[in-house]
């Protein structure tokens, strides 16, 4: 794999364009509401992860095990693997629905439509995943280019014909606007979760032994993913903000919908069922990096440590986790029904994604303290990369890690006016139970009969 | 673990003929994966052709226009911007699109819900204290193109904890 790939890979997992039309409406203050986490959550993330990969093999199981203890190391891990589960139903239904707007509109309220269409997608890309990592880079980055460099390029290119044309920005462009309204709690709650845009970026470093010189190679990957996740972030949302005033925007209530906004003011709306075709397939480039990554790392640690029984730990013929994909597509498989065929469920699903991210905010709490420990543990260590002022670079990152999982606390519109209390003790009892009860079940219940370190020689295995 | 059992990675000596082999493999169609590029191909190019054969576009008409007129003075009532009358013939039409398209059902309300949210594309998705404009607007489109539905779905916005985050 050439370090370009992995740079699209990790961009693929992390931005698309998804996310255009819902950051448009805030205009100017888009920049901001993307720059500061940024500064604050993506450069020590992606400096430290840099570090860290150019020295340890193998992602966030094996620089948390090296640097604060196994048990730890297996902790983080499991919070990458365990967020993962909860992110495809709701990532295939906005496909399915994408691929509804084109066709026929109703169908995207059709429940067995929808378990259908996330059903033949999501096995479909545990098909390409068991195929091998090969398969994967390729269409992940082939995803990217497809679905959102060449389709984001355009939409800046026509915001810019837009003004060059004369037409007064439909959001204001002043220095006034480049911060957000501040209305207190709800403003500090949008820039703080904002922060999760960045989460992922790590993720694929669990495929670093597949570079040539993974300690060279890797950090440029990682930079060039960086600016390439800000300018896919910023950029598009600028340009629709620039052409469909907010207030449509809050009409249309949709990412289809604004982008139709968007194409019909250029009278080329034929130009928006390729962009949903285009965004369905980034969409699926993502969810194949996601596939492939974090259950790869459950796979080494359970392999050297006996965390998982036998069974899951079998390969196929590629030296992917089979057995760990099938059965991870059970489970979510059955998520994936309850979520399109069972209102309550559907309804309530953003509830989980709150309990999801506060577990994934787990993993980047031990990954920054994993590495101020490497620093002062093993000094002389080889690293392709160091990362400048570390520890300031680690404090930054676990403070905005932490203030994010703390945020997520706090009730968001969807909970409406019921009991904070109650919130507090779903999304809290969703963390403990996710993100503490399971993986100690996981660690108490191991065999040593269970370890198969001699075999841990997969695709990507640790050095 | 030591740092002796740790050895960070380093370049692979592998000889120049693996690495053509290898580079040849890397190809996209030249690649041992060439059945699932070929196969993803057809599939995308299919949904494309699908997809123009079958969008329709929104057609301005006098009635759209009509429609326009009133939800844009609805808009103005409210106190919200008030879009140009052309853009919301060229978005809304005569019957809402989708917007009206089924509002209340449990499918698109979690998928509805589930957008009110930060500014991620990936799994750092998370709802966040909505902008009022964002809601109250939609409930203006349906109490205009299609008020029967806004019945369905009032009760449910009104739950919604809503806070004023984009500037006017």
């Amino acid at each position: 794999m050439s370090w370009l790939t992995l740079a699209l890979m990790t961009t693929s997992s992390v931005a698309s364009l998804r996310a255009a039309p819902t950051m448009a409406v805030y205009g100017l203050a888009a920049v901001f509401l993307y720059v500061l986490p940024a500064i604050v959550f993506l450069m020590p993330t992606a400096l430290v992860s840099a570090e860290l990969a150019s020295g340890w093999n193998g992602g966030v199981y094996r620089w948390v095990s090296e640097g604060l203890s196994k048990p730890l190391g297996f902790l983080a891990v499991w919070c990458q693997f365990a967020m993962t589960i909860f992110y495809y139903p709701s990532l295939l239904a906005y496909v399915a629905s994408t691929i509804a707007y084109v066709i026929n509109p109703s169908l995207a309220s059709n429940g067995p439509y929808t378990a259908i269409v996330i059903i033949v997608l999501y096995w479909s890309g545990v098909w390409v995943s068991s195929r091998g990592t090969g398969a994967v880079a390729g269409l992940s980055s082939w995803g990217l280019v497809i679905g959102t460099l060449v389709p984001g390029t355009l939409l800046v290119v026509l915001g810019m014909v837009f003004l060059g044309q004369g037409n007064p920005s439909a959001a204001p462009m002043t220095a006034s606007n480049i911060f957000p309204q501040w209305t207190g709690l709800a403003s500090l709650v949008l820039i703080v979760n904002n922060f999760l845009s960045y989460s992922g970026m790590e993720m694929n470093a669990v495929h670093v032994s597949s570079l040539r010189n993974p300690a060279r190679e890797f950090p440029r990957s990682m930079f060039t993913a960086s600016g390439l996740v800000l300018l896919i972030f910023i950029l598009p949302a600028l340009a629709i903000s620039w052409v469909v005033p907010s207030s449509q925007l809050s009409l249309t209530a949709g990412v289809m919908q604004a982008f139709d906004s968007f194409f019909q003011y250029f009278h080329i709306g034929w130009l928006t069922p390729v962009i949903a075709v285009a965004l369905v397939v980034a969409s699926l480039g993502g969810m194949l990096t996601w596939l492939a990554g974090p259950s790869k790392g459950l796979l080494l640690i359970s392999r050297q440590e006996g965390y998982l029984p036998p069974f899951l730990q079998r390969l196929n013929k590629h030296g992917i986790q089979q057995n760990i994909l099938v059965t991870q597509g059970v489970v979510t498989t059955v998520i994936a029904l309850a979520y399109a065929l069972l209102p309550n469920v559907s309804s309530a699903y953003w509830i989980f994604s709150v309990i999801t991210t506060q577990v994934y905010l787990i993993v980047y709490l031990l990954m920054f303290l994993a590495a101020i420990r490497l620093r002062r543990t093993q000094p002389d260590h080889p690293r392709g990369y160091r990362a400048p002022a570390l520890v300031l670079t680690c404090v930054t990152g676990f403070v905005a890690s932490a203030a994010a999982m703390a945020i997520g606390f706090v009730p968001s519109s969807q909970f409406g006016n019921g009991s904070v209390w109650v919130y507090i003790a779903i999304v809290g009892g969703g963390l403990l139970l996710l993100g503490v009860i399971i993986p100690y079940l996981f660690l108490r219940l191991r065999k040593p009969s269970w370890r198969m370190p001699e075999e841990s020689g997969t695709e990507g295995a640790v050095a | 673990m030591s740092s002796s059992t740790s050895a960070g990675p380093g370049p692979d000596a592998s000889d120049p003929a693996t690495e053509a082999r290898e580079r040849t493999r890397g190809g996209l169609m030249g690649s041992q994966h060439r059945w699932i590029y070929l196969g993803s191909i057809v599939v995308l190019v299919a949904m494309l052709v699908i997809g123009l054969l079958s969008f329709t576009q929104v057609h301005a008409t006098n009635e759209a226009y009509r429609k326009a007129s009133q939800l844009s003075d609805a808009l103005q009532a409210a106190g919200y911007p008030v879009p140009s009358q052309d853009q919301i013939v060229r978005t809304l039409g005569t019957d809402g699109g989708a917007v009206c398209s089924d509002p209340a059902d449990a499918l698109v309300q979690a998928q509805w819900k589930y957008g009110m949210s930060n500014g991620a594309a990936g799994p750092g998705q998370r709802p966040v204290l909505s902008d009022r404009q964002v809601v109250q607007g939609e409930a203006i489109v349906l109490s205009v193109y299609c008020p029967d539905k806004l019945a369905d779905i009032q009760d449910k916005i009104d739950d919604f904890d809503l806070r004023d985050t984009v500037r006017d």
